[in-house]
């Protein structure tokens, strides 16, 4: 096993191996071109030492890795000539296999890992240093052989994607399907965001996550599945909510982000957000068998200049109160990480449409989207007010109407029981039906108290109001 | 005039189906996407729900074209 470098020209000797029934010789020699010019001859120079060191190691590696019997490796220094060899790898491994795959696999990490230069002398009399070593993504065991085989993609588009850096905000089920297919592109750096713990009802669609990994933090168990899935990704895990305080920070630290969460809230955040410090958002939501995604481009239409209004969470119901199938968040999870790819690869993403696909029937729908004058949001704003039919407590409902009544509308058997002094009449008795005073309906969470006093609202009755979170809301408070 | 009209993911849930065609009297987005949520009692407030029609969101005061499919589009949440 050894690794060496010459300034004679290169002659290779192989020792006899009983072991062995597989010799592949690798012989890497100067060629007559390089980039279209024609080349007269090559200069190598190394920085000796450590070229040595590095290549020795490299050789051990190969010899543990493909289980070889003998690996030689050998490269000239100095001024080369057309057709003399530059490297030549010797590996003796039991069986023929083995052998093809170790001599691939040295010159790839040869080439990435040991310092070793070299100059081109071309036929015009001009000559320049080229950076002999190979890319790292062509260094990883032919991981990215088949996307650069891709003409969209190519050397060129890979290199992109592994110098790019995403945040990728909720690891629940749209998250855990943009993480493998971006770990597995290459993309540089990961940043994964979620202050949540696995929980047995994820394992269904967030496939990422093991049944031994139920009650562990989200970020860490998705972090070190994105390591395991592809090591040379740096990857680094974030186990918190992302909210006002930490937005900037993190949305900063990355050049694309991506919305896997379940909050319109977080949503219009992240927005604003990434509108303010000039970065890319690629963002979907689910509803049942449907789901939209597209992606607010610095210069693009955004999220607020279709809904000027935040809408507050609770208006709409989320997955754990909707439930939802594996299929569906997976699905959008990939047309996430598709526009990731694209954007960086300079292909076409959906910057001023809004792409709409029903699971079930199978259709998809675009949108035009355009710019709101005077978006707020598109200057880094975040709008973020209660409307007017909402409220957070039930003193603050009363504070406004002294002779208001506070209506629980949930069923008769739902628990826990509502805030003293509260009424039950469940949601079905109020179809066509107007209070006399005042009043502030809850519910269980906000939606069904929130849906019936919009309704109300839109019919005219001013003086109704819904308790923002519900009952649950007021538990976790107290 | 006549319209067809499409829903999508909480409005076609709440609507319990997914298109019909409607008569209403000329009108613009914003006007149509209040009465239709209203008639229908469908729980969200105008200012939350667009409209496109012939694949464009509209703004509010921009009419509606007689014969035309029309989408309404909620807010969505789940991720």
């Amino acid at each position: 096993m050894r690794f060496s470098l010459t300034r004679e020209p290169i002659t290779v000797s192989r020792e006899p191996s009983p072991g062995a029934g597989g010799f592949v010789t690798f012989d890497g020699r100067v060629r007559d071109n390089a980039d279209g010019q024609s080349v007269l001859r090559l200069e190598y120079e190394a920085f000796d030492e450590m070229a040595l060191a590095e290549g020795q190691k490299l050789v051990e590696e190969a010899a543990a890795r493909f289980e070889l019997v003998d690996a030689d490796v050998v490269h000239r220094l100095g001024l080369l000539e057309v057709g003399e060899s530059a490297v030549v790898i010797t590996v003796a491994a039991p069986h023929r296999r083995e052998a093809f795959g170790a001599c691939e696999w040295i010159i790839d990490q040869l080439k990435w890992r040991v310092p070793i230069w070299k100059k081109e002398h071309y036929a015009s009399g001009e000559s320049e240093w080229v950076l002999a070593q190979a890319s790292p993504t062509e260094a990883t065991d032919g991981l990215y052989d088949r996307q650069i085989r891709m003409p969209e993609i190519g050397a060129e588009g890979q290199q992109k994607i592994g110098a790019a850096s995403v945040l990728l905000v909720g690891l629940g089920g749209l998250g855990a399907a943009v993480l493998p297919a971006l770990a597995g592109a290459g993309v540089g750096r990961l940043v994964l965001v979620d202050a949540d713990t696995v929980d047995a009802t994820n394992l269904h669609r967030q496939t990422i996550y093991r049944r031994s990994d139920v009650g562990r933090g989200k970020a860490e168990r998705a972090a070190r599945f994105a390591k395991e899935l592809n090591p040379s990704v740096d990857v680094a895990a974030v186990p918190e909510m992302l909210d006002a305080a930490n937005a900037e920070r993190l949305v900063q630290s990355c050049e694309i982000v991506v919305d896997g969460t379940d909050s319109l809230a977080t949503k219009f955040l992240l927005n604003a957000t990434c509108k303010r410090l000039g970065k890319t958002l690629v963002t979907a939501s689910i509803h049942g068998f449907e789901g939209q995604v597209f992606t607010v481009t610095p210069d693009g239409p955004c999220l607020q200049c279709l809904f000027p209004e935040t809408p507050t969470d609770g208006c709409v119901d989320t997955c754990a109160v909707n439930g939802t199938v594996s299929v569906v968040p997976a699905f959008f999870g990939v047309l996430q990480a598709n526009e990731v790819v694209q954007s960086l690869i300079g292909g076409p993403v959906l910057m001023d449409e809004l792409l709409l696909f029903d699971l079930a029937g199978k259709s998809m729908t675009k949108l035009r989207r355009w710019h709101r004058p005077g978006c707020r949001g598109c200057l880094g704003e975040f709008v973020s007010e209660t409307p007017g039919w909402e409220v957070d407590t039930v003193e603050e409902a009363q504070e406004r109407h002294a002779d208001l009544q506070v209506v629980d509308i949930r069923e008769l058997d739902e628990e826990p029981d509502g805030p003293v002094g509260s009424t039950r009449i469940p949601m079905g008795e109020w179809a066509g039906r107007v209070p006399e005073a005042p009043t502030l309906f809850i519910c269980a969470s906000g939606a069904r108290s929130g849906r019936l006093v919009v309704d109300m609202r839109s019919r005219g009755v001013s003086r109704v109001y819904s308790l923002r979170g519900g009952v649950h809301g007021m538990v976790e408070r107290n | 005039m006549t319209l067809k009209v499409k829903y999508f993911a909480v409005l076609r849930e709440r609507r319990g189906l997914a298109e019909e065609t409607v008569e209403v009297e000329p009108t613009t987005a914003g006007g149509f996407t209040a009465w239709i949520l209203r008639e229908h009692s469908l729980g969200l407030p105008p200012a939350l729900v667009r409209l496109a029609m012939d694949g464009t969101f509209l703004a509010d005061d921009e009419p509606l074209r007689d014969g035309a499919e029309v989408v309404l589009i909620p807010p969505v949440a789940g991720g």
